[in-house]
């Protein structure tokens, strides 16, 4: 604590990705799954915003605005294949689309 | 002259290859013909070659070609005739030719008639090369060829398990005789450095005296087998599966004499070891004896005569171990002719009852076949060794052989043998063919033989009566005077042998005329002793003489001696039983339990494993993605561990 | 204390808290809200860090476009209560837990004990003053070396679209193609219709036809008599019960039906 480096916002970034990656590995409704990748999204977003700001530099907000853009492609398409599937299986629950399973 | 040497093996290779690349569909019925005559065609040079060898002391060779060479172990395929060779090409193709003529008839309409001749030529042609060849190695490729044709010989009537059996056992036993042959070879090559013959024998004094003994005995075993002495003798009774020419040909004039010629042609090695020569003749006269024995108390035609081939080989190969070495094949000879006219007898015999082999159910058959009936007398007559006929020469001269080498205990038992010899041959004719017929002659047509089968059996009756002649007058006869060379040391080799204190040589067997005289006379006597009890028993009946009396006193003895000496269950329980015990323990356990238990073994440990593998596939997403976020931690981790400087 | 890490420090609690709730919340609809929070309180901490503009976007591309777009697809999922809150797979849960702590532990350990290499670039405040602001400077970087990633972008949003478009089309189109060409009742499972008594010597397999399926409607009466290839066969028969044979003619997989 004392002055603000770089290191704070580090471990938000951390934290908000561990986070969403547990929602990630635990919860079985597609679309709260959906959201928890976004929530790691945002915390890398975080991380690169913070080292641009330590360094000085531009690359890092330039690099946070495209994976703005890519994951706004990335959610038109997810959503998608979301409705997609619960058209055909009928269900949103990933626990009931096993047809990977030997 | 020596260039045409090759011939002589030639010409029955090229009817066998050509009757097994043609005959079944091509040659059928010619088969037969063309093997004759290619089989005639070797007679013919045999005779040139023994013309030639009549005139001249010098042997003939004739190199082919080297079979191995590979620096110091040189194997040449060269062809060798000299005064012994000679002798016995022209048993060889002279029996050879006959059975050849005499299968045409007697085979005739077999379906397997093609085959037949390719089989016989083939053995012809090894029979030859094992006369002909210079060393031991070719040698011993011709004494496995002749085992292998009497084995696809005697198996000729393949759907019979009899016979296929029999054809296993003569094909084994040979073998197991082999061994001993093939340590003996190589011993020969470790010791002299060559295998060739004159080499050998030149080399033969400067080897030690145990090892000289060890040798003989090795190429003595492997005699007992081909040539079916006391141990290894059971198969020559099976083979009588065979057709009956086979048996002629294979079975009393040729593959079993290999052995002796073998004995023989190694006559330098022998010479230079007492204990070899007395084991030989040990186990030469009890294979005698015993199988005279046997033969008394057979019913199978054949069986008879078969057990006579064993035991007259035990004579031969005792006159071997007694230092008579010419009178040994001069036996050879006589015994050639005489013995494969019984066989081609007893076979036109068995045609003309139609494949009745059992003498207890024949009988009078004098009228019905009567050159059959008079070549066969002549033929057993021979065998018991009646005087003039061809058997009495060569088996007395073995018997004043034996007195000469002091062997008497030996000599002894050589004339009970030939007691045995005269009353197992007289039974044999008086129960086939004399007295009344035991049969229903309305039910069975006894009928003579085709002129095919009967004109070879006059042909061979000459030679039965009046071969013994070229022995004669005894120990000074052509026969005698012509082997001689074969069997008489140089100079230098017999001083070497004789500081080994070993016996003389054949040039060296006199004996005077009145033992000679007094000798032959107790052989004949012995014969017409047989010929007497068996005629008071078969012909006359006389109830002393009955001998299904004396087969019950005698009892368990004659149960014994019926069943062979029980050899066969001896071999059977003590070998291969327990053989078989064992090899069905290395298929069970070894093989089905351990080795396909291991490759199942590991195949179940795969399946096994996979097995649990495929519960990480559940098909949830989630898991998917946990294993991915472990995998993320274990290689931070790695990475802080090995690669940062947190933990260093 | 410093005023800024004040503020840090409740933006950035809010913020996890809200990334918690995300993960949590029973009601996705609850979810989605917390993720609002989350942006928002991000975008805040965007604007500490002097990247203005970012800030900006993310609240107008994330919060008002993408999560708008989540709570449309919610609204248009018909999803029921799910069982996930009523105790199933702890095991995964407890692990993901697990693991997550550790790598928590594992980047914190990594993001204490950094050591910066390399040379801090020109773009301090005074600079980036000078230059005319966040956005001009954004804009002066982007548009000159960055012109490529632009259209990359670009592109890919294109094939967003156009893809959403595809997916999004009816479903008639795809089961022209490929869709099931007959459907199937089994009176032989507890699952399906009530369980009806069929006469005894009605035929244990049927085929009904009906406008909307191409090749009518197979009734069996046992599970078995499903898979009997017979049941399969497809050729005419009459729809009225009891009117006799097993369909004979091709099976499954010819191509008289495909």
């Amino acid at each position: 604590m004392g002055e603000l480096t770089a290191t704070h916002f580090l471990l938000l970034s951390a934290a908000l990705f561990i986070t969403g990656m547990m929602g990630v590995l635990t919860r079985r409704n597609v679309l709260v799954i959906f959201m928890s990748v976004e929530l790691m999204v945002n915390a890398v977003n975080v991380s690169f915003v913070g080292f641009a700001w330590e360094q000085n530099s531009m690359i890092g907000q330039t690099f946070a605005l495209f994976v703005i853009g890519i994951a706004a492609a990335e959610a038109v398409l997810g959503l998608g294949i979301v409705m997609a599937l619960s058209r055909r299986a009928d269900t949103v629950d990933v626990a009931e689309v096993t047809e990977l399973r030997d | 002259m020596k260039d045409l040497l090759f011939l002589i093996p030639l010409l029955p290779l090229l009817a066998a290859v050509i009757n097994s690349l043609f005959g079944r569909w091509l040659l059928r019925d010619l088969a037969g013909p063309i093997a004759t005559v290619s089989v005639i065609g070797s007679w013919v040079v045999s005779l040139l070659v023994f013309i030639d060898q009549l005139g001249s002391d010098q042997p003939l060779t004739q190199h082919l070609y080297t079979w191995i060479p590979a620096g110091d172990f040189q194997i040449p395929v060269t062809l060798h005739v000299d005064h012994l060779t000679a002798v016995m090409l022209m048993v060889v193709t002279t029996v050879g030719s006959l059975v050849h003529i005499y299968s045409n008839g007697y085979l005739a309409g077999d379906t397997g008639f093609y085959r037949f001749f390719t089989y016989l030529p083939l053995f012809i042609f090894s029979m030859l090369i094992l006369v002909l060849a210079n060393n031991y190695l070719l040698l011993f490729f011709a004494w496995e060829g002749v085992g292998l044709c009497s084995y696809l010989l005697i198996g000729y009537y393949f759907k019979r398990t009899s016979a296929t059996k029999a054809a296993n056992k003569a094909f084994i036993v040979n073998r197991i005789g082999d061994v001993g042959f093939g340590i003996g070879i190589m011993l020969i090559f470790v010791k002299t450095g060559s295998m060739v013959f004159s080499e050998v024998f030149a080399q033969i004094p400067s080897v030690a005296g145990s090892t000289v003994t060890l040798i003989g005995i090795l190429l003595f075993i492997g005699a007992t087998g081909k040539s079916a002495q006391l141990p290894l003798f059971v198969w020559l009774p099976d083979a009588m599966e065979g057709p009956t020419p086979v048996s002629a040909l294979i079975h009393a004039a040729t593959m079993v004499t290999a052995g002796i010629y073998m004995i023989a042609r190694s006559f330098p090695i022998y010479i230079a070891t007492d204990d070899a020569r007395l084991i030989i003749s040990i186990v030469g006269v009890a294979t005698a004896f015993m199988a005279g024995t046997i033969a008394v108390t057979q019913f199978d035609i054949k069986r008879v005569i078969a057990y006579s081939t064993v035991s007259q080989l035990g004579f031969m190969a005792f006159a071997l171990g007694v230092g008579a070495w010419i009178p040994a094949i001069f036996h050879l000879v006589t015994h050639a002719f005489f013995k494969g006219l019984l066989f081609l007898g007893s076979g036109s015999v068995i045609h003309g009852m139609h494949e009745e082999q059992d003498m207890r159910r024949m009988g009078g058959l004098k009228k019905y076949m009567p050159i059959t009936y008079w070549t066969f007398l002549i033929a057993a007559a021979a065998n018991a060794g009646l005087i003039p006929l061809a058997g009495f020469w060569s088996k007395d001269e073995i018997i004043v052989g034996a007195w000469i080498d002091h062997s008497y205990i030996i000599m002894v038992v050589g004339l009970i043998a030939a007691f045995f010899t005269s009353l197992y041959m007289f039974r044999v004719v008086f129960l086939t063919f004399h007295g009344k017929e035991r049969f229903d002659p309305n039910v069975i047509h006894p009928h003579e033989s085709p002129r095919l089968m009967t004109i070879p059996l006059i042909l061979l009756a000459i030679p039965a009566a009046v071969i013994g002649f070229i022995g004669f007058p005894p120990e000074d006869g052509w026969i005698h005077r012509f082997l001689s060379p074969n069997f008489t040391l140089d100079g230098a080799h017999e001083a070497a042998i004789a500081s080994l204190n070993a016996v003389e040589g054949a040039a060296e067997h006199h004996v005077s005329l009145a033992t000679t005289l007094t000798l032959g006379g107790i052989s004949t006597l012995i014969a017409l002793a047989g010929l007497w009890i068996t005629y008071m028993a078969y012909i006359k009946k006389s109830p002393a003489f009955d001998p299904n009396m004396w087969a019950a006193r005698f009892g368990g003895l004659y149960t014994f001696v019926s069943r062979k000496w029980m050899f066969d269950e001896l071999y059977e329980n003590l070998i291969v039983h327990p053989l078989y015990l064992f090899s069905v323990f290395l298929w069970r356990i070894v093989d089905a339990g351990i080795i396909d238990g291991a490759v199942n073994g590991v195949a179940g440990v795969v399946g096994f494993t996979s097995g649990r593998l495929r519960r990480v596939q559940t098909g949830f997403v989630a898991n998917y993605a946990l294993a991915i976020a472990l995998g993320a931690v274990v290689i931070v981790g790695a990475y802080f561990v090995f690669a940062s400087n947190l933990f260093s | 204390m410093t005023p800024e890490v004040l503020v840090f420090d409740i933006l950035a609690v809010i913020a996890i808290i809200a990334g918690i709730g995300v993960v949590v919340s029973r009601n996705p609809v609850h979810s989605a809200v917390a993720l609002v929070v989350t942006f928002v309180n991000l975008a805040g901490i965007f604007v500490m860090l002097r990247a203005e503009f970012l800030a900006a976007v993310q609240i107008i591309v994330y919060t008002g476009a993408i999560l708008v777009l989540v709570l449309f697809v919610i609204m248009l999922v018909d999803m029921d209560d799910l069982p996930e809150f009523h105790g199933g797979a702890p095991l995964q849960r407890l692990s993901a837990i697990v693991i997550g702590l550790i790598l928590l532990g594992e980047v914190a350990a990594a993001v204490v004990t950094r050591t910066v290499v390399g040379q801090p670039g020109p773009w301090n405040e005074e600079t980036i003053a000078a230059a005319g602001g966040n956005v001009q400077v954004l804009g002066q970087f982007l548009y000159s070396g960055y012109v490529l990633p632009i259209q990359a972008v670009a592109i890919v949003l294109l094939v967003g679209t156009i893809g959403a478009l595809v997916m999004a089309r009816p479903d008639e189109i795809t089961t022209r193609t490929r869709g099931r060409t007959t459907g199937t009742i089994s009176l032989g499972h507890s699952r399906g219709a009530d369980l009806v008594a069929l006469p005894s010597g009605a035929p244990t397999a049927r085929v009904i036809h009906r406008e909307d399926m191409r090749d009518g409607l197979v009734m069996v009466t046992s599970a078995d008599a499903y898979t009997e290839q017979a049941a399969w066969a497809g050729t005419d028969v009459p729809s009225e019960p009891g009117a006799a044979e097993y369909p004979t003619g091709a099976g499954i997989g010819s191509e008289e039906n495909r």
